[in-house]
């Protein structure tokens, strides 16, 4: 190697490990939140607010003046305290929020939504609606005084599927079945199913949809349920749970599966493993009543041999009678 | 040399130890402590950056060194120099020596021919074609044919056969060298000519030298006041079929040449690598290559430098010599070929407990030079081992693992963008390399579309892919199996110059 080949290599490698013992700290210490105040020779600690919204490019104010980035915006060197941050953007309702800001951590905004201020609202269609239902499958349900009507998200492609008007007054709740066959709806005294599939032949005359009351209660519903199986309703009174078959000709069966002692405060179903989870009262060892969450296994299996067991009493019942 | 099986055993799990701790402890590092890890990429990901743009000067430095010592008349400077230490430029010999395996006619031909053009006079140049006789009597009849063709464009043309089954040797390429050196001393014996006289270069098959690639080497080794405890190198460039070649073989080759050109640069680290040079007394005194060692081309520098008691130094030379690059028709084929070659290559860190083990028997080398010598080669080794895969796979576990108060503290907010940040520099290597390897390439045949010059220049985007996935993991592999004792077995690279059809 020649002479200045070997100058020129030490100028280039001690260069590099200047460079890299002075970069170092730098780096590191604005990596790690850390900022240097060369006027008052000290280290200190900052963070970082980071705002975005939906939709971008709006001016951010940080305690009122205004940051030179729109969003997706990153404020950097803050010392912790609090800071009123402002987002605007002409034509939206302005965000504003009071973020903390702690030591070597970032405070995120990033999922601001901004609304405008016209609002884009549109009558769907002209027809009386009592209440109605949207379907995952891209349908709306509409229960009106004149039948059941079904058309496209944006109300066009209006079709009657059946006559029935006498829907049930404040209905609790709508539910789709598992297999979107069926539509529950329901009020504290009613519960009634929609069939969405004609099983008869198609014809002007036949409606499209049957629609059943399935039962009216003594006691008030809290809520009611599709099993996973879309044949069976799971009906939670102030009283008792009951399950509801569907399919099957003949008196419909329907079966009291528990008597709350005092009415449940909260009812879940698990539709997704078919448990019900419920709150009821029961006394303890020490004589003292306290509310406690149970579950009850609704699944497939158990649930079968449960209603074969009861099919089989009723008909030793029928047997005895005769 | 002390046989101490145990001492062996330790510096061969060292490296292996020492890559596999780093990555499993920052692997587990990121999920127990995700800022220290951070911390440790940041301060990795600048020293990567720093190192890489004062590499690529080197580089520069080397390929203007390249460029301007092409012009030379390396006879007139050689001629010019006159007598040295009792040695005049008409005195030299030179020896070449091709290992050949199963090599094919179309490999080794062109390899002689860029010889008998060379501008050395032929008269003082001889050629040993050393044959592995397990290659069959093919490969054997070729070397016949090519001695019939030859023998009167040289002084000397030996052609020998290498047997099988030589105690001691297993079936490397350095053993087959030092049969055919072997079979040279007889005939320089049977001359009368001094070995100081003569210098040996052992290229590999597929080496076409440069027009003056001998008459170079005969002036550094004129003019060297320690030519006989010197080795010199020179600049290997894989042009023989680079325009033919698949894109990631030829960033990979590429990437050799420059890092061959850097490491003329650094004549501390700087070691023999592939084809070589060296005067025949070196080798004779050293004990010729050795024969159970698969990185023959680097082992015998360390052969030489034990000899000398570290007297012993690698001279660069700014002339080239080309070879084949290591390619297939598929990429996935070539990928494979390359890892293989690659992994090879890595093997070399067998001269790890090779050189240590020397250094233990070996007290008239000063300590200074030993922990020198040992922490480069080291050194060297593990970051080839490692650079790449905490580049591309360790960055990024701490946000992956570190879990959600991590993600919210400024130093894993800022890791990715530092990160990032810190890789763009590399954009201004990869403009260099893109520049030197345009004013590296040998002419367009004319087979080869034009348009084939926009691929070799776009084909450098896709270095970091590659640079993943081919940059450290051969290493890896080879330090593994050096670890656990499961020692390689010579994997020859083919060549075959017919099997890769122009591409446009």
């Amino acid at each position: 190697m020649k002479n200045s080949d070997k100058v020129k290599r030490a100028a280039a490698f001690y260069v590099s490990v200047t460079v890299f013992i002075i970069l170092l700290p730098i780096v590191l210490s604005y990596s790690l939140g850390y900022r240097i105040d060369y006027m008052a020779s000290r280290i200190y600690k900052t963070g970082i607010i980071f705002i975005d919204s939906n939709p971008a490019g709006a001016a951010v104010y940080v305690n009122g003046k205004e940051h030179p980035n729109l969003t997706p915006a990153r404020i950097e060197e803050l010392k912790p305290g609090t800071y009123k941050i402002e987002v605007r953007r002409e034509g939206f309702y302005p965000w504003e929020k009071d973020l903390v800001v702690r030591p070597n951590m970032v405070t995120k905004a990033d999922r601001i939504v901004l609304f405008p201020l016209t609002q884009d609202m549109k009558k769907v269609n002209d027809l009386e609606v009592s209440d109605f239902a949207m379907s995952d499958k891209g349908f709306i349900f509409y229960l009106t005084p004149s039948g059941l009507f079904r058309s496209s998200p944006d109300g066009s492609v209006l079709r009657r599927l059946s006559k029935y008007s006498s829907w049930p007054k404040r209905l609790i709740a709508k539910k789709f079945s598992p297999d979107y066959q069926k539509l529950l709806f329901f009020n504290d005294r009613t519960i009634g199913v929609i069939n969405l599939t004609s099983e008869g032949p198609r014809s002007p005359i036949i409606d499209e949809a049957r629609v059943d009351e399935i039962l009216t209660s003594q006691d008030p519903v809290v809520d009611a349920f599709w099993h996973s199986a879309s044949n069976y309703i799971i009906v939670v009174t102030k009283r008792d749970i009951k399950v509801v078959e569907l399919r099957g000709g003949g008196t419909r069966n329907i079966v009291s599966l528990y008597k709350f002692r005092v009415e449940p405060e909260s009812v879940f179903y698990d539709s997704s493993s078919d448990l019900l989870y419920f709150t009821d009262m029961k006394r303890g060892p020490d004589q003292r009543e306290s509310r406690q969450l149970y579950r009850l296994d609704l699944r497939q299996k158990f649930f079968e041999s449960l209603m074969k067991l009861i099919l089989r009493k009723e008909i030793e019942s029928g047997d005895e009678r005769q | 040399m002390k046989d101490n099986r145990l001492y062996r055993r330790i510096f061969e799990i060292i490296p292996g130890l020492l890559t596999w701790a780093t990555l499993i402890g920052l692997f587990v590092l990121a999920f127990i402590k995700p800022v220290w890890v951070a911390v440790f990429v940041i301060t990795f990901d600048l020293y990567w950056a720093i190192r890489m743009t004062y590499l690529t000067l080197l580089l520069v430095f080397a390929y203007r060194r390249l460029e301007k010592e092409k012009n030379i008349d390396w006879i007139r400077r050689s001629e010019e120099a006159g007598e040295v230490d009792g040695l005049r430029f008409g005195d030299i010999y030179h020896a070449v020596l091709f290992p050949v395996y199963k090599e094919g006619l179309e490999i080794v031909e062109p390899s002689i021919m860029a010889l008998r053009d060379s501008a050395y006079p032929k008269d003082k140049m001889m050629v040993i074609l050393s044959v592995e006789e397990r290659a069959g009597e093919n490969v054997w009849n070729n070397a016949r044919m090519l001695e019939k063709k030859y023998r009167s464009d040289f002084s000397a043309f030996l052609i020998t056969r290498h047997p099988d089954d030589i105690p001691g040797e297993i079936k490397v390429k350095g053993a087959n060298a030092s049969w055919g050196a072997r079979a040279l001393k007889e005939q320089i014996d049977s001359m009368g000519i001094d070995y100081e006289r003569v210098v040996i270069s052992c290229f590999d098959a597929d080496t076409c030298a440069d027009r003056q690639y001998f008459a170079c080497l005969s002036y550094h080794y004129l003019t060297n006041p320690k030519r006989t405890h010197s080795s010199y190198q020179p600049i290997p460039v894989y042009n023989n079929n680079i325009w033919y070649a698949r894109s990631v073989a030829r960033i990979l080759e590429l990437g050799s040449s420059f890092m061959q050109m850097i490491e003329t640069m650094r004549l501390e680290k700087f070691v023999t690598f592939s084809s070589h040079s060296m005067s025949f007394k070196t080798l004779v005194d050293a004990g010729y290559w050795p024969v159970d060692m698969i990185s023959d081309d680097s082992a015998i520098y360390w052969k030489c430098f034990l000899h000398y008691d570290g007297d012993y130094s690698v001279i660069p030379m700014y002339v080239t010599v080309s070879m084949d690059v290591a390619t297939e028709r598929g990429v996935l084929q070539t990928i494979v070929k390359q890892y293989k070659q690659k992994r090879r290559w890595a093997w070399g860190v067998e001269n790890f407990p090779f050189v240590m083990m020397g250094f233990l028997d070996n007290d008239r080398i000063p300590v200074k030079t030993k922990i020198r010598r040992a922490f480069h080669l080291l050194e060297g080794h593990y970051t080839w081992a490692v650079w790449a895969i905490i580049i591309t796979f360790v960055a990024p576990l701490p946000i992956i693992f570190g879990g959600w108060i991590f993600r919210q503290t400024s130093i894993g907010y800022n890791l990715p963008s530092v990160s990032a940040a810190l890789f763009r520099i590399s954009i201004i290597t990869l403009v260099i390399c893109v520049f030197i390897t345009i004013k590296l390439l040998p002419p367009r045949p004319k087979d080869v579309k034009p348009q084939k010059m926009l691929i070799i220049i776009a084909q450098w985007l896709f270095a970091p892919v590659v640079a993943a996935l081919l940059g450290s993991t051969p290493a890896v592999d080879a330090q593994t199996r050096l670890m656990f004792g499961r020692y390689m077995k010579f994997h020859v690279t083919e060549k075959s110059r017919k099997s890769v059809e122009p591409r446009a």
